[in-house]
């Protein structure tokens, strides 16, 4: 068995103070008793330039750190590569989920020229970004219709003329739920009767929705920082 | 700046059925799943494709979640165990880094791409234990009890892993000396 050949000179003159053929012993101890592993543990937790009480006195842990410190930059430099996600990532699997939540209720208006449907989905994010916009609103989440009740009308209405145009959503006619969060110290019941005074001007102005039902669930109040 | 809202809510109201708290925590959590899939996987079509089915059987998975437990290390082992499944070992074919550091040449810059996948690949030769518990700990930070939720072992194991997996790179890094 060959010895490992280092290229870097350990000060001090004592062996027990390079940690070098010590890697390679599962006993692993410096001449002053320090273990390797727990040295590696210092600077693989990126601490080789912090020293506890006795490594700040030891010679043999303040060469070995040094040594191990070096050995161990690539591995730090690799950590330290920034990965992003890829920017589409979310936007991806929100539409495979909503693929999978069967979620194509559509509201539908004949038009001369054709018909214009909209996801039940879009009209439920219209709805929860107005209620966000509302002062003392911290958080809000829509959804158009309970899932058990689509599922059925889905069934139902298969073979009709305009199929899902019964679920949520029926012709300009809209029924949403909203879960709000409320800043605490804010009057409740105003905040949740202004919520559904702009999420029913907003789906009126936008896609043109005059028939809604806003059922608004304030179910936590949290606290400003 | 006001407090986030925490996971423990949006959990909650994504069970209900509600598709943008679950969004939410999607856009939370997703960049760590997806850096741990693609640090297992080093490939990043496969890392983007094992993260995306993770959130998607998370979502499915949610009404078994226990509500003690964190979203994050849950989310976590769901990414973790379908990368370690996927994994095949090949030899790595990309480097990590996106965003090559102006200031170096392009040879230099070669040099460390070079250098990173190198060490990328002396971590994938680990055994997968060790390998994931470095990953876990010296890449995303995590303590011994976070990986330890996450392995579904104890914090003695995790120490074990990681000075078992440090010693071996620790080797493999001066042999290249």
């Amino acid at each position: 068995m060959t010895t490992p050949q280092m290229s870097i000179e350990v000060p001090y003159g004592d062996p027990g103070a390079d940690p070098a053929p010590l890697l390679r012993d599962p006993d692993g101890r410096l001449a002053c008793g320090a273990d390797v592993d727990d040295l590696l543990e210092h600077v693989a937790d990126r601490n080789a330039t912090e020293f506890d009480a006795h490594q700040a006195d030891c010679p043999h842990c303040r060469a070995a750190l040094t040594e191990l410190g070096d050995l161990w930059t690539p591995i730090l430099a690799l950590a330290a590569i920034p990965i992003t996600a890829p920017p589409a990532m979310t936007a991806t699997v929100m539409r495979r989920l909503a693929q999978l939540l069967h979620d194509v209720w559509y509201t539908l208006e004949p038009t001369g020229s054709g018909s214009i449907r909209v996801a039940a989905r879009a009209v439920a994010v219209l709805a929860r970004n107005a209620a966000m916009r509302v002062p003392g609103v911290r958080i809000a989440f829509g959804r158009s219709t309970h899932e058990p009740l689509a599922t059925l009308t889905d069934t139902a209405t298969r073979h009709h003329r305009y199929p899902h145009t019964a679920v949520g959503l029926l012709g300009q006619t809209a029924a949403i739920e909203l879960a709000l969060a409320v800043t605490y110290g804010e009057p409740i019941d105003d905040v949740a009767r202004e919520v559904q005074r702009r999420v029913i001007n907003e789906l009126r102005d936008t896609i043109g929705l005059h028939h809604v039902t806003i059922n608004v669930t304030v179910d936590d109040v949290v606290r400003p920082s | 700046m006001e407090p986030a809202i925490d996971d423990a809510y949006l959990v909650r109201r994504a069970r209900e059925g509600y598709l943008d708290a679950y969004q939410v925590l999607v856009e939370r959590h997703g960049p760590r799943a997806y850096r741990v899939a693609l640090r297992l996987l080093g490939n990043r079509e496969d890392a983007e494709d094992v993260t995306q089915d993770a959130l998607l059987a998370a979502w499915q998975a949610l009404p078994t979640f226990r509500a003690e437990a964190s979203f994050a290390t849950w989310l976590c082992r769901i990414v973790t165990t379908r990368a370690l499944n996927k994994s095949t070992r090949t030899a790595r074919t990309e480097t990590l880094n996106e965003t090559p550091d102006p200031a170096r040449g392009p040879a230099e810059q070669a040099e460390q791409d070079l250098i990173a996948t190198a060490v990328a690949e002396a971590i994938d030769a680990l055994p997968a234990a060790q390998r994931l518990a470095l990953i876990l700990h010296q890449f995303e930070g995590l303590s011994y009890s976070e990986i330890a939720e996450i392995t579904d072992s104890t914090v003695a194991a995790v120490r074990s892993h990681l000075y078992r997996a440090r010693r071996t790179l620790a080797i493999t890094l001066q042999d290249w000396r």
